[in-house]
């Protein structure tokens, strides 16, 4: 886990429901309440897509849903910003290739 | 910019992975507004629409024709500013789990 559970000045993190996210395939757990990209940080998952023309792993970048660097398929929708995006229960994230694909 | 033939292989448009040599290319090719740069390069055509570039390219084709930073002409605005799912504009409801 990555996750910061005691920050120098936020002091320790408190206690969240736990939500279960499937991640590629694999089940992983969240705070309820967190964007995907913190969710999957903090499972130890930094590359949420690949680039089409050199085929280069993207993650987080701005942070802020500007940039477009961090989307993935969420539920099927490609492009989804995953900086932006609070975690569901049952969600189904995936790793996108470019700009991805309706499913 | 001095350092410019190392930094060649710097993205500067990350959508659609253009670098700033070949930026520099299409403005010694004759490209030089921000708007002829995305036509030559893609830059700025991506999935964030030049959000992030617009700016970094802007200033390129500043420095490389030595015209003033404000007299470069910027590229189309197309709506929306920011990417938004159509539920958010759709039911007020929506907006309040909506992810701006």
């Amino acid at each position: 886990m990555n996750r910061i559970v005691d920050h120098p000045i936020l002091g320790p993190l408190a206690d969240a429901e736990v939500v279960h996210i499937i991640v590629d395939g694999v089940a992983l757990t969240a705070r309820k309440g967190e964007m995907i990209a913190a969710a999957l940080i903090a499972n130890g998952k930094n590359t949420f897509r690949r680039t089409v023309k050199r085929d280069e792993p993207r993650g987080i970048y701005c942070g802020i849903g500007r940039c477009t660097d961090c989307v993935m398929t969420v539920n099927g929708i490609p492009n989804v910003r995953t900086c932006v995006t609070e975690v569901a229960e049952g969600m189904v994230i995936e790793t996108q290739l470019g700009s991805g694909e309706w499913q | 910019m001095s350092d410019e033939t190392e930094n060649r292989d710097m993205l500067i448009c990350r959508c659609e992975e253009v670098t700033l040599g070949e930026i520099l290319d299409a403005i010694d090719d004759g490209f030089v507004t921000v708007k002829d740069v995305k036509r030559a390069t893609r830059a700025g055509m991506g999935l964030c629409q030049g959000r992030s570039c617009s700016r970094t390219i802007a200033r390129i084709i500043s420095q490389r024709t030595g015209k003033p930073l404000d007299e470069v002409l910027p590229k189309s605005y197309r709506y929306p500013v920011r990417p938004e799912k159509m539920s958010a504009a759709l039911s007020e409801e929506s907006e309040d789990e909506s992810d701006s």
